[in-house]
C-alpha cells in the first residue's frame, strides 16, 4: 500500500513539472531580432503610403503582458496595430518574428522593452 | 566801458582754457605712460600667416616642417594647419626624431595664439639642438583660422567624432570607380575633383554645415583643391581630412583577416569569443558600428568603434564598406540585430555582417564586460 502510494507521488510530481516546463515554453519560436526589423519596417512603409503620420510605430511590446500578446496573435486580432494592408501583406513567418519581438519583450518577461 | 567788458570776457575765457588743459595735464600726468608687456618669453623670428602659408605645399617639401606644439587630443585632432606635424611641446625630446634630419631646414612652431608659450619654448629647444632656421608664428592657429582663405586639417579620431554627431558632410575627393567605390569612409559623399562643377549640388545648401574633404593621403591634393572651392561657395567651416583613406584604413580598419570573422550559433550573430578576441587583437580588421545613441556611445565604447544610431543608419547602409566585415553592437543585441536585418533587407549584396548577441555593459571606468545573454 505504502509502495503504491509513493509510485502514484512520484507519477504525479513527474506529471506536475512536465506540464510546468511544457507551459513555459509556450512562447514562440520566431526570430524575435528580425521580428523587431519587420515590425518597425512596415509602420515605415506605411507611413510612407500617408495611412499614418509618424514612421515610428506608437505600440510597444511593454504595453502588454505575454499573455495578452499570445492572445492578440494566436486570434491574428491586429486592428489595435492599424496599417492593416501592411499587416495583410506579412507572410506567417513574418508575423511569428514580430510575435516573438512583443512575447519575448512583454512587460512582465524578463527583458520588457524599453524605448529602443 | 564796452572795451572794458570785452577784456573780461576775453580774460575769463582764457583762465577758462587754462585751466581746462591744466585739468587735462594734470590727469596725463597722473595716467603716466602704459605698463611695457613683458614679451622676453617670446622667441626672436616671428611670422605671420602669410609666411606659413606660402610655405605649405602638398607634398610638403623635405626642407620644410611646421610643428603644432599642442597637445595632440584636445587640440591637433579637431585642427591643425594642413601639413603640421604634431610634436607637444610637453614631448619634444621624445618625438625629436621627427623633427627634419637636415638642421638648414626651415622649422615653424605654432601653437594657440599670442598668449600660447608652448611654440616658443619649443622653437628655443630646437635652436638650441642646432636648427639654424627656426621661426614661430606666434598669432598661431587662432590666427590661421579667422583668415578667410584658409582651412584647417582634421584627424581621423574627429572625423569618426563628427560622423557620430552627424552634423557634418564627409567628402571624398577622389574618383568615383577607381578609388570610391573600392572603399571610403563611412557615410562620405563622393564628389570627385574632376566633377567639383558638375556635382557640387550634393553639398549641404546651408553654407555653415562643416564640410570636410579627403583624399588618397598626404601626397593627394584633390581635398586641398575641393575645400579651395568650397571656401570661394562660401562655406564657413571647411576642413580637410589630409591624411585622407589611407589613414582612415590604418586608424579603422581594413585588412586581409576578413575571413577569419566567424558566425555565431544565432542567424547574422558573429561567433562571442571571436568577437572578443578580434576586439583585443585587431580590431582595426573589422568595420565595428555601435548602433546605441549618442549619448551612451559618449559615455563609453570599443576604441575603434564609429557611431551610428539605428534611427540613422538606414540612408547610410549603401556607404558601409563591402571590402571587410560590418558588425553592428549595442548593449543587449536588440538594436544591433534589428540593424543587421536593416543592413541585409536594405543592401543584400553586403556580404560580410554580423551583430553581436550579447549583454555589453559599458563601465563608467572604461572596462567594458561582454557576456553571453541568459
Amino acid at each position: 500500500m505504502f509502495k503504491k502510494s509513493i509510485i502514484t507521488f512520484m507519477v504525479l510530481m513527474f506529471t506536475i513539472v512536465s506540464l510546468s516546463m511544457a507551459f513555459a515554453s509556450t512562447g514562440p519560436d520566431g526570430n524575435k531580432r528580425k521580428g523587431k526589423y519587420t515590425y518597425r519596417k512596415v509602420y515605415k512603409a506605411c507611413s510612407a503610403t500617408g495611412q499614418i503620420e509618424s514612421s515610428t510605430p506608437k505600440i510597444s511590446p511593454a504595453d502588454k503582458t505575454m499573455g495578452q500578446w499570445k492572445a492578440v496573435f494566436e486570434n491574428k486580432n491586429f486592428g489595435e496595430f492599424g496599417c492593416k494592408d501592411n499587416w495583410a501583406g506579412l507572410s506567417d513567418n513574418a508575423i511569428l518574428d514580430i510575435y516573438s519581438y512583443f512575447y519575448h519583450h512583454a512587460s512582465d518577461s524578463p527583458t520588457p522593452a524599453k524605448c529602443q | 566801458m564796452k572795451a572794458n567788458k570785452v577784456k573780461t570776457l576775453i580774460l575769463a575765457l582764457v583762465t577758462g582754457l587754462i585751466l581746462l588743459t591744466g585739468c587735462t595735464a594734470a590727469k596725463t600726468a597722473k595716467t603716466g605712460p602704459a605698463p611695457v608687456e613683458d614679451t622676453s618669453w617670446m622667441f626672436h623670428d616671428i611670422v605671420d600667416a602669410a609666411f606659413v602659408k606660402a610655405h605649405i605645399a602638398v607634398p610638403m617639401p623635405e626642407n620644410v616642417m611646421i610643428i603644432d606644439a599642442r597637445p595632440y587630443k584636445v587640440k591637433y585632432t579637431k585642427g591643425h594647419i594642413p601639413g603640421a606635424v604634431n610634436i607637444p611641446f610637453s614631448q619634444f625630446d621624445k618625438n625629436s626624431n621627427l623633427l627634419p634630419k637636415d638642421k638648414n631646414s626651415l622649422v615653424i612652431y605654432y601653437c594657440g595664439g599670442l598668449k600660447c608659450k608652448l611654440s616658443h619654448k619649443s622653437a628655443r629647444k630646437a635652436e638650441k639642438s642646432g636648427y639654424k632656421n627656426v621661426k614661430v608664428f606666434a598669432k598661431g592657429y587662432p590666427e590661421w583660422v579667422s583668415q578667410k582663405d584658409n582651412y584647417g586639417s582634421v584627424s581621423a579620431e574627429h572625423v569618426a567624432k563628427l560622423i557620430a554627431e552627424n552634423k557634418s558632410v564627409i567628402i571624398d575627393a577622389r574618383p568615383q570607380k577607381t578609388k570610391f567605390n573600392k572603399g571610403h569612409i563611412p557615410t562620405a559623399v563622393n564628389i570627385p575633383f574632376s566633377q567639383f562643377e558638375a556635382l557640387k549640388g550634393k553639398l549641404p545648401r546651408d553654407l555653415n554645415t562643416p564640410v570636410i574633404f579627403y583624399c588618397g593621403g598626404l601626397k593627394c591634393r584633390l581635398s586641398h583643391k575641393s575645400a579651395a572651392k568650397a571656401l570661394e561657395m562660401g562655406y564657413t567651416n571647411v576642413n580637410v581630412f589630409a591624411k585622407g583613406y589611407p589613414q582612415w584604413k590604418k586608424t579603422y580598419g581594413q585588412s586581409n583577416e576578413t575571413m577569419q570573422v566567424q558566425a555565431g550559433e544565432i542567424e547574422g550573430s558573429i561567433e562571442l569569443e571571436r568577437f572578443k578576441s578580434i576586439v583585443a587583437n585587431s580590431p582595426e580588421s573589422i568595420m565595428l558600428i555601435d548602433v546605441r545613441d549618442a549619448d551612451e556611445f559618449a559615455k563609453g565604447s570599443f576604441k575603434t568603434a564609429v557611431n551610428i544610431p539605428v534611427e540613422k543608419l538606414e540612408p547610410k547602409i549603401k556607404d558601409l564598406p563591402d571590402d571587410k566585415p560590418v558588425v553592428f553592437v549595442c548593449s543587449t543585441g536588440a538594436r544591433s540585430g534589428e540593424a543587421f536585418y536593416m543592413a541585409k533587407d536594405v543592401r543584400q549584396s553586403l556580404k560580410y555582417v554580423y551583430y553581436v548577441e550579447a549583454e555589453i555593459d559599458f563601465k563608467s571606468n572604461g572596462n567594458i564586460e561582454i557576456k553571453k545573454p541568459k
